[in-house]
């Protein structure tokens, strides 16, 4: 003890810091970074998860840049992106926008809209797949031909597939962004708005150049969270189209899905992680543009 | 440029009443301040005439017009607020913009304004800069500069050198000052702060718990303080207060034995003396004795705090040669130096 005693105030704190930092630094090591560091090492080479491992250099890689079914999951991935981000932040927005003015029952349609955040992805996927059922079973389908509207394939239809996959999940994400919007919208001091009604603008320029701009640090976040959600996203499609996951002919089916079924379907562990490789870069590289893109004023 | 008049104005919050009933006539081109503790109604007022809060009952009239039901954009006023409320993501000069962006002023006319207002803050170097980038005396330039660039009839002030050091609060203070003998448009200011009350005002509005105590010049409230919440409140040391007796001759005799002929009608009937501290020194024969129990030494003069029969008081010595601590001194007074109260209801006798 006499040789912590004889350090100075500034050497005593950094004792103190590592010693708490330790748990987080070696959970990372042990849980994230090994892992990480073993896909990448796994995905130059071939494994079947219970035989030995081989070298094969790029040749994983290789197979997926040939792979239709790749270019395919590509690109769904990014639908689900471009697509769900832009349509929940848009919702979030507007429900949080006017849910803050609202007094009455307030406490209790925050709690509404927070809800499907707390609800399992399976139960709610698959709530969500008796919605989308044919008459007499679907609610969706019922409520058209009520109407006398023609049936809709919701999820049997490849055009049709990957937007009703993708509602439920943006339904999901949609209270946790509703309650930091509102916490964003709290933030701004009344006297802007009353400073700025005494000027006389009108609501637009408000919105526009005064709550939108003080929101950004606020938007920057929503934004990067949803698209990291958005371009993992797995639990949704995998359970409303079990049958035949990512299906109908691969209409629906996200990176995550073709990962999963290269390693656990097909033992292929090799390629599955050269797969897992290409999304962490994907994912690096979206969420540094969108930093880089909303930080700059 | 226009006057403005409360008449009877009252504000309820459900079934609470925080003002009630105020009157007042402010002039065209005068400087109103409405001082008094938190919670005494003062910001709730200048919100009404701002129209930030609706009118419960009464009328609020601006250059002679009722505006309870005009939007504070149709009032031809500007406010400046308390943390300024300028915006962060935009520069000094779109600040300043932002208040003309409604007016249908041609492009050119704008920006010869802006430069006016930047021009007579001293601000036209500053404005490309962010608010971030400038010291709070700057920001809070920036927002008068708002306000004035809309030139409005009335300039509404909320407590606005409050988030200022004490350096700078007595600049801006000043700045402000010039800047109604400058531009001579009406204001009304609010604070809590009698000092700023005493030096920017024309006219000083005294209020506490949504009455108005005393409508008057500064000199008039210091000297002739309708009350003794007045008396306490304003002058930077608060005035002793003295539990006395009112005799038939008109004497005042003091609960702890010294006597001043008042010459006010009188029946035995309690009341308090009341003395600044400004105005009560050591002297032979005082009113009241004391013991010296602190000294705070001020240069030219020195404070002291006495205990007496009364309790503690606090009088004025000379800097040079001030009681000793723990010395036993007499304490006296100018006869016209003394207000004399009502000692139940607080209302001045003379």
């Amino acid at each position: 003890m006499t040789g912590y005693r004889n350090l100075t105030i500034r050497q005593k704190q950094i004792v103190w810091a590592w010693t708490f930092l330790a748990v987080p630094v070696v959970f990372y090591v042990v849980i994230r970074f090994y892992p990480t560091g073993t896909a990448i090492l796994i995905s130059f080479q071939d494994w079947n998860l219970l035989g030995s491992r081989s070298w094969s250099g790029l040749e994983n890689y290789r197979t997926l840049v040939a792979d239709p079914v790749f270019w395919k999951v590509f690109k769904n991935t990014f639908l689900y992106l471009l697509i769900g981000t832009p349509v929940s932040l848009v919702l979030a927005f507007v429900i949080a926008y006017h849910l803050d003015k609202l007094r009455f029952a307030h406490g209790f349609l925050r709690m509404l809209y927070f809800l499907p955040f707390m609800t399992s992805a399976v139960a709610m996927a698959w709530v969500w797949r008796w919605f989308y059922q044919g008459v007499p079973i679907g609610l969706f389908n019922n409520m058209l031909a009520s109407m006398g509207i023609a049936q809709v394939e919701f999820l049997n239809s490849t055009t049709n597939a990957l937007p009703a996959v993708l509602a439920p999940a943006v339904w999901a994400g949609l209270g946790f962004q509703i309650i930091i919007f509102m916490a964003g919208l709290r933030a701004i001091p009344t006297s802007y708005y009353e400073a700025a009604k005494i000027d006389g603008v009108g609501w637009w320029t408000v919105l526009t150049q005064i709550t939108i701009p003080l929101l950004r640090p606020t938007i920057v976040f929503i934004v990067v969270f949803s698209s990291i959600g958005f371009l993992r996203i797995f639990d949704h499609v995998f359970n409303m189209t079990t049958n035949n996951p990512g299906g109908p002919l691969n209409a629906t089916k996200p990176l995550v899905l073709m990962i999963y079924e290269t390693a656990f379907t097909n033992y292929d562990m090799g390629y599955a992680a050269a797969q897992t490789v290409v999304l962490f870069v994907i994912l690096l590289i979206v969420s540094l543009i969108q930093l880089r893109l909303l930080r700059s004023t | 440029m226009a006057g403005l008049a409360l008449r009877d104005l009252r504000k309820s919050y459900g079934t609470t009443e925080v003002l009630h009933g105020i009157d007042l006539e402010i002039a065209d081109g005068e400087f109103v301040v409405l001082v008094g503790p938190s919670g005494c109604g003062k910001s709730t007022t200048l919100r009404m005439i701002a129209g930030l809060e609706e009118v419960t009952s009464g009328v609020i009239e601006i250059g002679g017009r009722e505006v309870n039901n005009l939007e504070p954009k149709e009032r031809d006023i500007a406010m400046v607020f308390q943390n300024y409320a300028i915006y962060p993501h935009m520069s000094v000069k779109k600040n300043i913009a932002f208040g003309l962006r409604s007016s249908k002023m041609p492009r050119a006319d704008k920006e010869a304004r802006i430069a006016d207002v930047a021009a007579l803050l001293g601000m036209t170097e500053l404005l490309e800069r962010k608010p971030s980038q400038l010291s709070g005396g700057q920001r809070q330039r920036v927002a008068i500069g708002r306000a004035m660039v809309r030139d409005p009839a009335v300039f509404l002030f909320d407590e606005p050198l409050s988030n200022l050091d004490a350096q700078l609060r007595t600049q801006m203070r000043l700045e402000i000052k010039k800047l109604h003998q400058r531009v001579g448009t009406t204001i009304v200011f609010v604070t809590h702060d009698q000092v700023e009350a005493m030096t920017l005002a024309d006219r000083i509005v005294i209020m506490k718990d949504g009455h108005i105590q005393q409508v008057g010049t500064p000199d008039e409230v210091y000297r002739a303080p309708a009350n003794m919440f007045v008396a306490r409140f304003i002058g930077a040391l608060s005035m002793n207060i003295l539990p006395a007796t009112l005799e038939a001759g008109g004497d005042v005799v003091l609960a702890s034995g010294g006597r001043v002929p008042m010459g006010l009608p009188g029946t035995g009937r309690p009341v308090m003396l009341g003395v600044r501290p400004d105005d009560l020194h050591p002297q032979k024969g005082g009113l009241i004795d004391g013991t010296v129990t602190v000294r705070e030494p001020l240069g030219p003069e020195t404070l002291i705090y006495a205990e007496t029969a009364a309790g503690e008081i606090v009088a004025k010595a000379d800097g040079r040669h001030p009681p000793e601590v723990g010395s036993t001194v007499q304490l006296g007074a100018r006869a016209e130096d003394l207000h004399l109260f009502d000692a139940q209801s607080g209302v001045s006798l003379r």
